[in-house]
């Protein structure tokens, strides 16, 4: 098997009594976007870190093209880092910030160094704002800056640590973007940090879910969304109605389940390593139940009323009651009309389906 | 205006002005008013009356022949010399001690900064003139200190040069030890808050683009403590020139510094007019370059 570009070997960090990362094995190919999310404490931080070199793993090791990095300080590494504060030099201009690196860079001319800071400027369209001091620019200036001085020197790895959370709404679905297409010009791994699963799920190309120091579950943002592999990240990545359930009876390709909490059977597509009368939870996510006010003729249907209802525009979310649950529906608004024509108003009685492929079984 | 409404303007502006005045007021009674008459005594003239000057009087009214001797003798610019010297060579001991002291405090854990910066002040709680009388006692010819100093002098140079003690009272040596000794506090804390305030995440940054860790105090901690080593370097080099104290328990008195022409105009030549000449003289030694300084501060601030 070819040696991947970044391996991560078993690597846990501990602090004291307080087990940051444990144990945690990754391969990200060359040339990927790859993000680590999770909340607050999971450990991307601290992982993060380790790549850039401020902290050495406890135990395990980090594989960088080929190269064990453990012991190599971070002005060796051929890793540089997007700061989530950004830490441009307050005391230098947008030029000196962006070409401060290349400082370093042996075999260097001048000549060059001035070109490729202008070439950096340029990719982030920073070139007018070149001789101003960073309390001159704006937020989101800084922040293109920051990108701009990380990769001037032409990094293995880019590691940016929650890159968009500095920014406001707009502009961080605008810099998204951007950030991508640098990232196809330059070539340059990325490995990003984020508590923001949308952020994650337009940037990577993969996403490893982590959770205690622990990664949950790896995956492109397709896999991750539509197959989790456990409570933990299917609640964590979107929103999901999820039910105790029992395995009745294994056939064919599908599993019955008995769901209380639905008053009845419920037709799933089987999962491997689960056996007749274990306990499992089944998810159903909000936009895969369609709801009727006719019974449709599916695998399964559940009655109940719409006890609330929010329209947003584009789609609404309805909650619907029924004997021992609520559950969570997202219904697409395909066809304009005025109030009366909605699927189902308040109180009225409906009935809810979902197909045995969008049922996810969940034995974690 | 009736009484009411007098004292409704006082609710209104009057606090105000209170808070934004009484700072003022108190550098005019404390430091105008007894600056103005220094001015005015060093263009008096010496006259055997108490006190032992007039102003005005016979022609000339301004007698400008003190500030003639401060500028010409030799006594008074020699003095002056020497007090910038021992003041400016203080001020750089003091930051080549107090630096990496300052830099310290700021990378231990809270706890032990407290109890640190505790440390730096303590010395402040015995009297300075005690603290000095130590040092006297400490660079005297019979105490260890000087003893150990001596043996380990006599050990590392050839025989000849051997001595049977360090010659280290009532010399300019002296005077420079115990101002650092002194002044330290006044640079410590300055740069500290300085340095206190500085990113840590940019020590990484630079870090991460590169920098070993020497690079990294050169390219961005040093540039931007600049601030807290000139408030430093001030507060320690003014009062250091001025110094009357320590020149005089541990100085040589033949080289004498500035403190010491003052008080000995002031006291024992009663030549009061020669005393404030040489004061005034020393002040705008010491404002012009703090002037120079807070001009280029306000246009460096000016342009970020």
């Amino acid at each position: 098997m070819e040696e991947p570009f970044l391996r991560i070997e078993g690597v846990s960090k501990v602090f004291g009594a307080f087990q940051a990362v444990s144990n945690v094995s990754l391969t990200v190919g060359k040339g990927e976007i790859f993000s680590l999310l999770g909340g607050s404490g999971c450990g991307k931080t601290t992982l993060l870190r380790m790549l850039a070199g401020f902290e050495e793993p406890t135990s395990g090791s980090i594989f960088l093209d080929g190269r064990d990095i453990a012991g190599v300080p971070p002005w060796e590494r051929p890793v540089h880092m997007m700061f989530q504060s950004y830490a441009i030099f307050p005391h230098m201009t947008v030029a000196a910030n962006v070409g401060y690196g290349l400082k370093h860079e042996e075999g260097l001319t001048k000549q060059q160094r001035a070109a490729r800071v202008a070439e950096m400027l340029d990719l982030v369209q920073l070139t007018p704002f070149a001789h101003r001091k960073p309390h001159q620019i704006s937020g989101g200036q800084r922040q293109r800056v920051a990108l701009a001085r990380a990769l001037a020197r032409q990094p293995k790895l880019l590691l940016l640590d929650e890159p968009l959370a500095a920014l406001d709404k707009k502009l961080r679905e605008h810099t998204q973007f951007e950030l991508m297409s640098i990232q196809e010009r330059t070539g340059v791994t990325f490995i990003v940090v984020t508590h923001d699963q949308e952020e994650a799920m337009t940037l990577s190309d993969r996403i490893a879910v982590m959770d205690k120091g622990q990664v949950k579950q790896v995956g492109t943002p397709t896999e991750i969304y539509e197959y989790p592999n456990s409570r933990f990240v299917a609640s964590f990545i979107g929103s999901v109605n999820s039910f105790e359930a029992r395995v009745i009876e294994r056939t064919g390709g599908f599993l019955r389940l008995s769901v209380p909490g639905l008053g009845g059977e419920v037709v799933a597509r089987d999962v491997a390593g689960v056996v007749e009368g274990q306990s499992v939870t089944l998810a159903v996510r909000p936009e895969k139940i369609t709801l009727s006010k006719e019974r449709p003729e599916a695998a399964n249907t559940v009655q109940g009323h719409v006890k609330d209802l929010a329209y947003f525009g584009k789609d609404s979310l309805y909650r619907v009651e029924l004997p021992g649950a609520l559950l969570q529906v997202h219904a697409v608004n395909a066809r304009r009309g005025d109030e009366g024509l909605r699927v189902a108003d308040w109180y009225d009685a409906v009935w809810l389906s979902f197909d045995p492929g969008s049922a996810i079984v969940l034995v974690d | 205006m009736s009484s009411r409404g007098l004292s409704r303007w006082f609710d209104r502006k009057g606090w105000a002005a209170l808070l934004v005045g009484a700072p003022y007021l108190w550098l005019v009674v404390f430091f105008l008013l007894p600056f103005l008459i220094v001015i005015a005594m060093s263009v008096a003239t010496k006259t055997p009356t108490a006190p032992p000057y007039s102003i005005g009087g016979e022609h000339p009214w301004i007698n400008l022949g003190s500030f003639g001797r401060v500028l010409t003798d030799s006594l008074y610019l020699r003095a002056f010399l020497t007090s910038v010297f021992n003041a400016l060579v203080a001020a750089i001991l003091c930051l080549l001690v107090g630096y990496p002291m300052a830099l310290g405090l700021t990378r231990v854990s809270k706890s032990w900064r407290n109890i640190l910066l505790m440390l730096v002040i303590l010395p402040f709680w015995t009297s300075f003139l005690l603290r000095v009388y130590a040092w006297m006692g400490l660079m005297g010819k019979s105490s260890w200190f000087n003893g150990l100093l001596t043996d380990t002098w006599n050990l590392l140079v050839p025989i000849d040069w051997a001595v049977k003690s360090v010659p280290m009272m009532n010399t300019n040596f002296a005077v420079v030890l115990v101002m650092v000794y002194t002044y330290l506090p006044f640079m410590i804390l300055p740069l500290y808050a300085s340095l206190e305030r500085l990113d840590p995440t940019l020590d990484e940054a630079a870090m991460d683009l590169g920098s070993r860790p020497s690079q990294v105090f050169r390219d961005v901690t040093l540039p931007q403590s600049i601030p807290g080593i000139i408030a430093g370097g001030m507060l320690v080099f003014i009062p250091a020139a001025g110094e009357l104290v320590i020149p005089t328990l541990v100085g040589n008195a033949s080289q004498p510094m500035i403190g010491r022409l003052i008080s000995d105009e002031f006291s024992q030549a009663r030549d009061w007019p020669m005393a404030a000449a040489i004061a005034v003289a020393l002040l705008v030694l010491m404002v012009v370059p703090t002037m120079i300084y807070s001009h280029y501060q306000a246009r460096a601030e000016g342009t970020k």
